[in-house]
């Protein structure tokens, strides 16, 4: 007895597989739940995905570069010298200082630190007092930095470091009692900077304005007068 | 991810195809309505890996297929059914087939029954290669296999299908 399947060449079983194999359509409602299943489609923006991109670029090549710019130094070394100096008061604004509260009669033993020397040093009086004192490392140039407060909070800090290459810009130079310090505005904040023999001196303060020109002039004077800085080596 | 409102019209166009597949793959239709249902909600997530200009209805057949091995476990599924001797494929498994003359009916059950029978691997490759038209690329693009280990499926599959019609008949 031979079966309808018997002599069937595998050609013929395909065909019969496409032809007799019972097809079954999917039931209606199964169409339906699946679109009700699909999540909602956001309305369409065909300017939001350029304008991402766009903005996640600009964002990359910022931190990319960013940087690079923090590099960009100015050229003449004054005024890289003020920037630094600008920079690690901001620093000590924002930080607070590095080490803790200073005992005045430490300070000569902190110069020997710091590759500045102190003959004298101004320990505060009653418009500033003296907040901290320590060693610091701006702009490639090893020195100290003293920091006061004045009578309103202001934080005022007065830093010494080996002067070679600085010279003092004479259109910014003013007039203090018998002294002549440039004053310098940078990045928000005044400095009075000056030369004592080989090292460069600034003084930094958020007093910029000119109705407190008067106040810093009379710290820079308190400074001046009582501090005597001098290379260590 | 939201798919596009073309890829799901093209994919919603191949429904009928799937849930055939499915529905020899599952052997129950309450579960392969759920693996339909299953299988166009990850190819609608994944949207963005389906590469325009390729076969849609293989790559929904590949994640049917995936699915199906996901949830069913087939290798267990197919252990269990078989623990008690009576396996499930020897009841004709499609009481809504379509009648027609008792022949075509008794003919129907028939492949139906063999290919249930067949195992996963051998059923698969003759629904896709034989009863979705796949060209062989494709159906071995499914099952992430060679074309020659898909030939020679086909080939075993045929001989063990012949057999089983074959018993059938006497």
């Amino acid at each position: 007895m031979t079966g309808p399947y018997d002599d069937l060449s595998d050609e013929e079983l395909g065909r019969r597989l496409a032809a007799e194999l019972p097809r079954h359509a999917a039931p209606a409602h199964l169409s339906r739940a699946i679109r009700a299943a699909l999540p909602a489609r956001a309305p369409q923006r065909p300017w939001l995905a350029p304008t991402v991109a766009a903005l996640a670029t600009a964002l990359l090549l910022l931190l990319v570069f960013m940087p690079m710019m923090s590099r960009v130094q100015p050229t003449d070394p004054t005024e890289r010298l003020v920037r630094a100096v600008v920079s690690e008061h901001t620093r000590v604004l924002m930080w607070g200082v590095r080490h803790g509260d200073v005992v005045p009669a430490t300070l000569p033993e902190l110069s020997r630190e710091t590759g500045v020397a102190l003959t004298r040093s101004f320990i505060g009086d009653d418009q500033l007092t003296l907040v901290a004192a320590e060693p610091i490392y701006v702009d490639r140039r090893r020195g100290i930095a003293i920091h006061y407060r004045d009578t309103e909070g202001h934080l005022v800090s007065y830093m010494a470091v080996p002067g070679t290459g600085v010279a003092i810009p004479d259109r910014d130079r003013v007039q203090v009692d018998r002294f002549r310090p440039a004053l310098v505005r940078d990045s928000g904040y005044a400095t009075w900077l000056w030369r004592q023999g080989d090292v460069a001196c600034v003084i930094v303060s958020d007093r910029v304005s000119d109705a407190e020109l008067d106040t810093f002039k009379d710290h820079f004077k308190r400074l001046r007068a009582a501090t005597e800085p001098l290379p260590a080596y | 991810m939201v798919a596009s409102a073309d890829f799901e019209r093209d994919a919603l166009a191949h429904l009928d195809a799937l849930y055939n597949f499915a529905l020899y793959l599952a052997r129950n239709s309450a579960e392969a309505e759920d693996l339909v249902q299953e299988t166009y909600l990850r190819a609608f997530r994944f949207s963005h890996r389906f590469e325009p200009g390729t076969h849609l209805r293989a790559w929904l057949f590949q994640i049917l297929r995936n699915t199906f091995f996901t949830f069913y476990r087939i290798r267990d599924r197919e252990a269990a059914v078989a623990e008690d001797g009576v396996p499930d494929w020897d009841v004709p498994m499609f009481h809504d087939a379509p009648d027609e003359d008792s022949k075509a009916t008794e003919t129907h059950t028939d492949l139906e029954r063999a290919m249930q029978k067949l195992p996963e691997e051998f059923r698969t490759v003759l629904l896709l290669a034989e009863v979705e038209g796949l060209p062989l690329e494709e159906v071995a693009r499914v099952m992430s296999c060679p074309v020659g280990t898909v030939k020679s499926r086909i080939f075993r599959a045929k001989e063990r299908l012949r057999g089983f019609l074959r018993d059938y008949g006497k």
